[in-house]
């Protein structure tokens, strides 16, 4: 159940919109910021806010990377996988996040701290080989650099700033 | 219209006209599998590619998503295009699970026969093939999505087209999935064509899941009986049993598509278990009895009855599922040997507005199905198209799609897969909305609309109406449209609303539009029953008068159970029980047949060839698909007794066994031998003079109709009622309707649509219910004269005050009632 809270602020959202279901994107999006994932029943719930079926909505939410329809971490490490960062050493970096947190890709570590998945392009390119972290953006990975951003994760309790 | 090459081959096609469709006129079918021509083109699956040698395009082209254009010149074979395709299958077939021997489309798989004309044999890519998990859909369709192709024509179809949104594409790229957001029946009652329209196994027919392989079928171009629209169907028969029906291809009728009820609900032709049991044997007393012993048996006692009270004193029953041969046989046989009847309507109402809607088709007027697609205005009144003939639903979306306003005055809380107004009108209301928005629309140019136009016009007039505020908008767009269709019921309508609508199409032609009529009739015989009971007026409740009267001593009733439709089961069952005699004819193991002093086996649509005028006066032909006989399945063998027939085979066309008990073989055919219906079709009435022996039997696809272009002058009656209540304010209209699942006999006797059925509820409006102190989900006892039913009550703001509607659904005692129209005074609804 969706907390009255948010659903009053969810009907507002979707009664600024001409037509209820281009919200979509963006109610999915304060539901997931209360609750880190969009469980089944929040998507029905969703659904019916938007006067869309449940189907219809998981047509988009399974469309986009940055909806998630099973739990995760408390921060999501994406890693680009796009031309190219994989020309710049995706792999490694991959590799590297793997070892160190002891999971796959697409693997939530066991203190529910980092889930770790591809992404395809984030736009840094210049900065290649590159990761987002929640809604903060890191290039030029190095192992050291890395090592200091999770570093920080772990130590900081609240992660919102961006760099 | 552009003029083109193809193969070498020049062609004019009209314009507009894709490349592919193009081809497939000159007999050249490019492989696709996204295309379909009902759906459109997206270009999605790259299959239809060809090379552009000359014109506005070049090269490797999709030729789905290109029009034909003057001075084109394409080659389907050109090397680059056919190795384009190749690469294409192969892509494609790089996650098929190859399991083509267990699975149920092979055989009929465009995936398998795109394939292996393409030439790919080898898949030279060695990594793992991706795997999903399949959905429970239901109890018709069997999912199977690692064998999808991707080409999205299972969405479209199911979204777009018929407008259902519990099916679509899930997923991104490699992981691509169609389907459910969870594990569930389908909603859609068209999801039966998913199986059609899937390009590989994907979707498959559950109910014929591992019983057979396409080439094993024996199959025919037969026709659904189910509703009066007559869609078309190929049957597919197998071991003496029908197996499966498909949709056939009928650019007028049904397009591409069919309803669930029709693809699944033939099952009562094989037989099911216990009472549903077919009965395949004729019987003499209950006791089964040869086939020759019987028939001779009925006509020795239909002739004592004669000798004994004369003829008329026999009376003949068809029903509206009569093949038209059965029901010209009914007439013959009354009128020469003088039994009484045919009688084929319950209710002479029903019967008067069945005749008035086929009497006021003509060939100016009646519309088809396409043309209710292309209409830009719909005006559906007293009808629930997605019940009473769910294609004429999908037609209606077709139009909607097309941005067609669809206006909706009916009493029911109607649904339909599209936005539509809806006027919720009690039955009496209809022609005050139907004439007030169609007045409105008009009224500008009504001098131009001549001397009868104007008198019609001024007909529509209704004293003390406010017409609702959005009718101002509604009738300004239905004058500005070009091709408005009326679409009218025969149902819950009063009986004077099927000329009204006559009319009001006609004063719509009249005002310069090219408007069409298109009626919905009670049954797929109503059409041929209405013509054929034009002189013969009588009733079955007339009937059972003169049973209870004496007047009338035997009874032969060919395919009809009265116990499906009279209102009244007790006094039904006390006139029966009257009778010196009931001869049943029938396919369906009815109570009337459990109660016939002889029955005859009759033979089903997929046994005999059968015609069928459809509700617009087509008349159609379903050929037989097989023998029939007790079908071999389960594990059961059909007796093993010496003998040169077939098991269960002794049924025969209606028809044939009326003319044996009649005794007519002196009077057709010269005595002796066979007969066919070319012999006595035309003989019936003068109107089927065109479906017999000069122009050859069977007819099959031109209309017939009764009606010469004109007014009538008769539709001015509606001026006089304007939905005045009983006496009682506080009582309601019992309205009984049709549902797609659950009404019908079909559905009563074919357990394959056990799964589709949901429990019967009673709708009525929010208002009634609050001052009744009912409300919604609340069960209640409805008392008759002759005895109560209990019922779920479904309260809607969208059902017309002072109405009750309910179905007259299979799992609801509802024959307690003495004569329709039933009034249900407030205090007999009580809440239980």
């Amino acid at each position: 159940m969706l907390p009255d809270e948010l659903k009053l602020k969810l009907r507002e959202v979707i009664a600024g919109a001409e037509s209820p279901r281009e919200k979509a994107i963006d109610v999915m999006f304060e539901i997931q910021e209360l609750q880190g994932w969009m469980s089944d029943e929040a998507m029905v719930e969703a659904a019916e806010l938007l006067g869309m079926t449940p189907l219809e909505l998981e047509e988009l939410a399974t469309f986009y990377d940055y909806i998630y329809r099973s739990p995760v971490g408390k921060y999501v490490i994406k890693v680009c996988d796009s031309t190219v960062c994989w020309l710049e050493g995706h792999q490694r970096v991959v590799d590297y996040l793997s070892g160190r947190l002891g999971i796959p890709l697409g693997g939530t570590s066991a203190d529910g701290l980092f889930t770790l998945l591809p992404v395809c392009c984030i736009g840094y390119c210049d900065r290649a080989p590159a990761m987002v972290i929640n809604k903060r953006v890191f290039g030029n990975l190095t192992p050291e650099k890395i090592d200091r951003v999770l570093g920080q994760l772990a130590e900081k309790a609240d992660f919102s700033g961006s760099e | 219209m552009p003029r083109l090459v193809i193969d070498e081959r020049e062609i004019e096609v009209p314009e507009g006209t894709k490349v592919i469709d193009a081809a497939e006129m000159l007999g050249i079918v490019i492989p696709r599998f996204c295309y379909h021509e009902a759906l459109g083109s997206i270009g999605a699956c790259r299959m239809c590619a060809v090379k552009f040698l000359q014109g506005p395009f070049k090269g490797v082209q999709m030729s789905c998503m290109i029009d034909a254009r003057d001075g084109m010149v394409v080659s389907t074979t050109d090397e680059e295009a056919v190795q384009f395709r190749k690469r294409v299958i192969e892509l494609l077939m790089k996650n098929h699970p190859l399991d083509c021997p267990v699975c149920d489309e092979g055989g009929q798989c465009l995936l398998q026969d795109e394939t292996v004309s393409s030439g790919h044999g080898v898949r030279l890519f060695p990594g793992p093939k991706r795997t999903y998990r399949d959905q429970y859909l239901g109890p018709y369709i069997k999912h199977e999505m690692n064998r999808c192709i991707h080409c999205y024509r299972c969405s479209r179809f199911y979204q777009e087209f018929c407008g259902y949104r519990d099916l679509g594409p899930l997923q991104i790229g490699d992981r691509m999935y169609f389907g459910r957001f969870s594990d569930g029946a389908l909603e859609s009652p068209f999801s039966g064509n998913l199986v059609d329209i899937c390009p590989t196994g994907v979707y498959t027919d559950k109910t014929a899941r591992f019983k057979l392989r396409r080439w094993d079928l024996e199959r025919a171009p037969s026709l659904c009986n189910q509703c009066s629209l007559g869609c078309a169907t190929v049957a597919n028969g197998h071991y003496r049993g029908v197996m499966r029906v498909e949709a056939r291809f009928d650019s007028e009728v049904n397009g591409y598509f069919i309803c669930d009820a029709g693809r699944f609900g033939f099952s009562y032709s094989n037989g099911g278990e216990g009472r549903r049991e077919r009965p395949l044997g004729p019987k003499m007393a209950g006791a089964p009895a040869s086939g020759p012993i019987a028939l001779a048996g009925a006509r020795e006692a239909l002739e004592n009855i004669a000798a004994k009270y004369g003829p008329e004193a026999i009376g003949a029953v068809g029903s509206d599922r009569n093949s038209l041969e059965s029901q010209c046989m009914l007439a013959l046989v009354c009128k020469t040997r003088g039994w009484l009847g045919p009688v084929f309507f319950s209710d002479p109402v029903v019967r008067r507005k069945t005749l008035a809607a086929v009497e006021a088709l003509d060939g100016e007027l009646a519309v088809s199905m396409r043309e209710i697609a292309e209409a830009d205005f719909v005006l559906v009144a007293g009808a629930d198209p997605l019940n009473e003939a769910p294609m004429a639903a999908l037609a209606l979306r077709q139009a909607a799609r097309k941005h067609a306003p669809v206006v909706v005055i009916d009493p029911r809380s109607i649904r339909l897969p599209f936005d539509f107004e809806h006027f919720p009108a009690s039955p009496e209301e209809i022609e005050k909305y139907l004439g007030t928005l169609l007045r409105m629309a008009v009224e500008k140019d009504v001098a131009g609309l001549g001397k009868e136009g104007e008198e019609f016009f001024r007909a529509t007039g209704f004293e003390n109406f406010e017409p609702p505020a959005e009718m101002a908008r509604l009738s300004e767009l239905l004058g500005s449209s070009k091709r408005p269709v009326i679409l009218c019921g025969t149902d819950v309508s009063v009986e004077t609303t099927p000329a009204f609508a006559a009319e009001c199409a006609r004063l719509l032609r009249i005002s310069g539009k090219q408007a069409g009529l298109f009626y919905l009739l009670p049954g797929a015989g109503s059409f041929g029953a209405a013509l054929l009971s034009e002189t013969a007026e009588k009733t079955f409740g007339s009937l059972i008068e003169d049973i209870e009267n004496g007047v009338v001593r035997a009874l032969v009733v060919a395919e009809s159970d009265p116990f499906h439709f009279y209102p009244d089961r007790d006094r039904l069952e006390r006139a029966l029980s009257k009778l010196e005699l009931l001869v049943a004819i029938d396919y369906f193991p009815s109570e009337t047949v459990r109660r016939a002093s002889i029955f005859y086996p009759a033979s089903t649509i997929f046994e005999t060839g059968s015609t069928y005028i459809n509700q617009e006066g087509r008349v159609q032909f379903a050929q037989p698909v097989h023998r029939g006989g007790a079908p071999i399945r389960g594990g059961q063998h059909p007796p093993r007794v010496y003998s040169g027939l077939v098991p269960g085979g002794d049924h025969l066309p209606a028809w044939k066994v009326l003319w044996q008990i009649a005794g007519m073989a002196e009077e057709i055919a010269g005595g002796h031998g066979d007969i066919s219906p070319q012999n006595f079709i035309p003989a019936a009435l003068p109107a089927f003079d065109g479906l017999g022996a000069e122009r050859g039997y069977p007819v099959d696809g031109p209309r017939l109709f009764a009606a010469k272009p004109g007014f009538r002058g008769k539709g001015g009656s509606a001026g006089g009622i304007g939905g005045e209540r009983g006496e009682d304010p506080e009582s309601f209209d019992l309205l009984m309707v049709e549902w797609m699942f659950g009404t019908s006999e079909f559905s009563a006797w074919s357990d394959s649509l056990d799964a589709a059925l949901c429990a019967p509820y009673m709708s009525m409006n929010s208002r009634d219910a609050a001052r009744a102190g009912l409300r919604d989900g609340d069960r209640v006892s409805v008392e008759l004269d002759g005895g109560t039913f209990e019922i779920e009550v479904c309260v809607s703001d969208r059902t017309a005050g002072g109405v009750l509607v309910v179905p007259r659904h299979q799992a609801l005692d509802w024959q307690k009632m003495k004569d329709f129209p039933v009034r249900v005074s407030a205090e007999k609804i009580r809440k239980i």
